[in-house]
């Protein structure tokens, strides 16, 4: 198995610098997915990896190879299209054969290949079928089938799910996670769906207007986060953001808005940081309805219920800024159509710089990277 | 038949009229193919006194008999479909990568190449030079002239070309991170996916060929090499003021209107037979590069 190094990579379009000089690491056998709003340069760092993009600065190894100027076929990488790029003329087994008889594979060869791809990922009843007579999820598995069936040394996957249905999405990427454990394979996945992201990743890169803003597993992504980009992007609903100043107290500091007093952690960086102007970050779930033990307490207005089954999401407002609040419905709704507060935990409550957004700290809770 | 009950007044006659005009300009495109068949079928003396209008008159095959036992007729036949298969392999041998070329966004100077062969669509050199070229090269009197003179036509290559540009770039990145070389793409994704594109530009170079008629009789001297259309013209020219013909209507079996009459005829059923295989094609292939699918 081989990893995969960007070092530095630039992408020019004329004038136009679109991904400025990444740096990642890819280990081998890893799941890394780049995530981001479209336009970040997600796709393009992806296909400047499969070969399809020229590299217009920097480094890119597979392995130990320099690849910046290597043929995509040379590379032993296999990409899964977003629109699947089924050839639509030749069948299921036709489709997945086809990188193996350009390759002058021996015939039985493709053959045993095939059938056993097809019965990894449940296709073997369709092997005589054109693409057309197939259903997304098919397509999609045919997609992965022609994939996989070379072996490569890495995985590109391109907004694979995109396309598909939300009941299906949520099926194949458990199956995607599936054939990952299965295969091994060095994987690099792109999407702007943070929830794609988040189950799917053994590290998360958040990208924007081409460049990294973070790197790191899920869970770290979604505790320390490292500025306010990624503080939104990452977890669902995004984390409340709002201004506050900072006032210093005898039991530390707290910000203020609207009215409300918001006890901080006690933070390096807000030591005599009185009157700063700060961005307070709660996510949605850690805003409790019930009080909490060491916190501070906010009231609230509340606006609308939206209820989502066993959960439901309060849209509130402190002042004139929205606050959501996620909260347990426990079967019933109806308690929480008098909510006029909630609780937050002083050591769950992120502090941004106001300027930068750059995380503040680094308190006893920890900092982000 | 769509219900006219969902039409309101004004749409119904709207389609009523369109029907009417419709089925005028049906009845004005087959009437000469009717007219041009019951003329070769009935007698020189009717045809000449321009009796037939619908139906053969005095019904007889003489004129046909005379067509078929003509060698020259049969030699121009085979030089035709010579010309046709030839002609359309060698086109469709340079449109199809040409064509291909000038759809790839990385081709190096692709907007210049693409005026060039749009250039010729609407400027050429004109008869005189286009003949000493063809001398020139050598090209006068040989069926490899007439065949390589009028490979490419740049209507076609750009009917195609859009076609290609029509196709999404993930077939072919696809098909290159698969290990697939421009060849390869171009032979295992590009025209598989193009058939309907190329069977009509094959069919427009068929056609063509088939009806192909100034430019070999310009090119060709040798009455072993002419086409069809070519030879319908001796007939027609040399042999209205022939004395032997000038007998025959005496007779009146036939005249040199059914005889030109039967030779159409001829000309007319390889590309009738051949049409109803390649219709849905044509149909859609009118379409092409008007509407993004």
């Amino acid at each position: 198995m081989s990893g995969v190094t960007l070092e530095k990579i630039v992408k020019r379009y004329g004038t136009a610098t679109v991904v400025h000089g990444i740096d990642l690491q890819v280990q081998p056998k890893e799941f890394v997915v780049l995530v981001g709003p479209s336009g970040c340069g997600k796709s393009t760092t992806l296909r400047m990896i499969a070969g399809l993009e020229e590299i217009s600065d920097g480094e890119l190894r597979i392995g130990d190879r320099v690849m910046n100027r290597v043929a995509p076929k040379d590379r032993d990488v296999a990409m899964v299209f977003q629109n699947y790029a089924l050839y639509p003329h030749l069948d299921v087994a036709e489709n997945i054969a086809f990188g193996l008889r350009i390759r002058r594979v021996k015939k039985d060869e493709i053959a045993r290949s095939v059938t056993d791809v097809a019965k990894i990922l449940g296709l073997t009843d369709y092997l005589q079928r054109k693409p057309a007579d197939l259903s997304g999820g098919q397509r999609q598995r045919v997609a992965m089938g022609r994939a996989i069936v070379r072996h490569p040394a890495v995985f590109l996957f391109d907004e694979p799910l995109s396309n598909l249905d939300a009941k299906l999405r949520t099926q194949m990427r458990a199956e995607i996670k599936r054939l990952h454990k299965r295969l091994g394979v060095t994987s690099v996945y792109v999407t702007h769906d943070q929830v794609e992201a988040m189950t799917l990743a053994d590290r998360i890169v958040v990208m924007r207007d081409g460049r990294i803003e973070q790197i790191g597993a899920p869970m770290e992504l979604f505790n320390h986060p490292a500025n306010t980009f990624v503080a939104g992007f990452i977890g669902s609903p995004p984390m409340n953001q709002f201004e506050a100043a900072v006032e210093m107290e005898d039991a530390g500091p707290v910000a203020v808005a609207h009215g409300a007093r918001i006890a901080l952690p006690a933070l390096d960086a807000l030591k005599g940081a009185q009157g700063r102007k700060v961005i307070v970050g709660i996510r949605p779930e850690h805003a409790s309805i019930e009080p909490v033990g060491k916190g501070s307490t906010v009231s609230v207005e509340l606006d609308l219920v939206e209820t989502l089954g066993s959960e439901a999401l309060l849209h509130t407002s402190i002042g004139d800024t929205p606050f959501v609040i996620k909260a347990e419905t426990g079967g019933d709704t109806d308690h929480l159509s008098s909510v006029n507060a909630f609780h937050v935990p002083v050591e769950r409550i992120k502090v941004f710089d106001h300027e930068t957004g750059r995380v503040l700290g680094s308190s006893q809770m920890g900092a982000a990277a | 038949m769509t219900n006219m009950n969902l039409y309101s007044r004004g749409d119904r006659l709207f389609v009523i009229v369109n029907m009417m005009l419709i089925g005028i300009f049906a009845i004005s495109t087959l009437y000469p193919f009717i007219y041009i068949a019951s003329l070769s079928m009935s007698t020189g003396f009717e045809a000449r006194a321009g009796r037939v209008i619908l139906t053969p008159v005095g019904f007889t095959l003489e004129a046909y008999i005379r067509v078929l036992s003509e060698p020259l007729f049969w030699s121009s036949y085979k030089n035709t479909f010579i010309y046709t298969i030839g002609g359309t392999l060698m086109s469709l041998a340079f449109i199809i990568p040409g064509a291909y070329a000038l759809s790839r966004p990385q081709l190096i100077g692709r907007r210049f190449w693409n005026l060039m062969v749009a250039f010729t669509m609407w400027f050429n050199a004109g008869l005189i030079p286009f003949f000493l070229n063809m001398r020139d090269l050598g090209l006068l009197d040989s069926y490899f002239g007439i065949i390589i003179g009028f490979a490419v036509n740049g209507f076609n290559i750009i009917l195609l070309r859009n076609f290609f540009e029509g196709i999404p770039r993930s077939f072919e990145e696809a098909a290159r991170m698969d290990g697939a070389n421009e060849f390869q793409v171009l032979w295992k994704v590009y025209v598989p996916l193009s058939k309907p594109a190329i069977a009509t530009v094959a069919l427009f170079c068929i056609v063509s060929r088939w009806n192909g008629f100034f430019w070999a009789m310009v090119l060709l001297q040798d009455e072993e090499k002419i086409p069809l259309q070519v030879y319908l013209r001796h007939v027609i020219v040399e042999l209205s003021d022939d004395e032997e013909f000038a007998n025959t209507l005496l007779n009146a079996t036939y005249s040199f209107e059914t005889v030109s009459a039967a030779i159409i005829v001829c000309s007319i059923i390889p590309v009738l037979l051949i049409y109803p295989f390649i219709q849905k094609y044509f149909n859609k292939g009118i379409l092409l590069g008007g509407v993004k699918e």
